[in-house]
């Protein structure tokens, strides 16, 4: 499952927003100051959510990248949509890679700034962290009720 | 010709992105409007000449599926093409909407390069490309 995670947002990241990540063993290390995270929820027979969560600068990054911007160019309030747009597509991605049942479908994403430095980072069967140069970027599928 | 483009999706990002795109793209590109869901798409359709509808599925208010099915009961839109772009890649949920008429869909993510590809093929002969390669287009 982790693996079609992780094929899923590479080929997101890399087909719509030329970022390239890595797994890193320091990756844990890449996690500082504010943050971006966008989630979808997927609802079906089982609710789960897919996401992922990246620092400041690589949200910017991706969001110039996606728009054809300049970093500076992007605007504040466009972070989030960019980031939305990016979980939508990862976790669309992810169902199509692991060719879950019809029953299962994505509802609308939802994205939250947060403090990287108030979290617990940790590489395991749900969560992926992975690199992007220095930054940090967490890919998860969770559990929900 | 120039192309009346419609662009049905709840994310204005992604409806700047994909009009961007078709910019580059070599269509010959008219009027390009854009729709949140649905029922903005028909509202617009009510008052414009569009000649091509791009789609998402998963929308608010009135999603990809109901606009498909409206265009097809209404005798002045069951012609216009329509493709999908969409997240979605399972064909068990697509299958019904090539049943209904759609034209075809681009899975997000996508290049540049796969918009001007299915374009082409839908929209076939009355193709007029005027942009060049778009090999190394930076979108």
């Amino acid at each position: 499952m982790l693996e079609s995670l992780k094929a899923a947002t590479f080929e997101v990241l890399e087909t719509m927003f030329f970022v390239f990540p890595e797994r890193l063993e320091e990756s844990t290390e890449l996690f500082h100051g504010p943050g971006l995270r966008a989630w979808v929820p997927v609802a079906g027979p089982k609710k789960f959510r897919v996401g992922l969560t990246v620092t400041l600068p690589l949200a910017q990054e991706m969001a110039a990248n996606f728009l054809g911007l300049e970093k500076d160019e992007v605007p504040p309030d466009k972070l989030e949509d960019v980031l939305k747009e990016t979980a939508n597509m990862v976790a669309g991605s992810f169902l199509t890679q692991e060719n879950v049942s019809e029953a299962f479908y994505l509802e609308p994403p939802q994205a939250l700034r947060l403090d990287l430095d108030d979290q617990d980072w940790c590489d395991n069967s749900h969560h992926l962290l992975l690199a992007v140069e220095d930054d940090g970027l967490e890919v998860f599928i969770e559990k929900t009720k | 010709m120039a192309y009346n483009v419609l662009i049905v999706d709840d994310s204005a990002t992604m409806r700047a992105l994909v009009r961007k795109v078709l910019k580059i793209s070599g269509l010959e590109l008219g009027e390009c409007y854009e729709g949140a869901n649905g029922r903005e798409a028909l509202e617009i359709l009510e008052n414009h000449w569009v000649d091509l509808v791009l789609s998402d599925l998963h929308m608010p208010e009135m999603d990809g599926a109901e606009l498909v099915k409206a265009l097809r009961q209404n005798q002045m839109w069951q012609t216009i093409p329509v493709v999908l772009i969409t997240t979605e890649g399972r064909q068990e949920v697509l299958a019904p909407f090539f049943e209904a008429g759609i034209q075809g869909y681009i899975r997000k993510p996508f290049r540049p390069e796969d918009i001007k590809e299915k374009l082409q093929n839908i929209l076939g002969e009355a193709w007029v490309p005027d942009a060049g390669e778009l090999e190394g287009c930076d979108f």
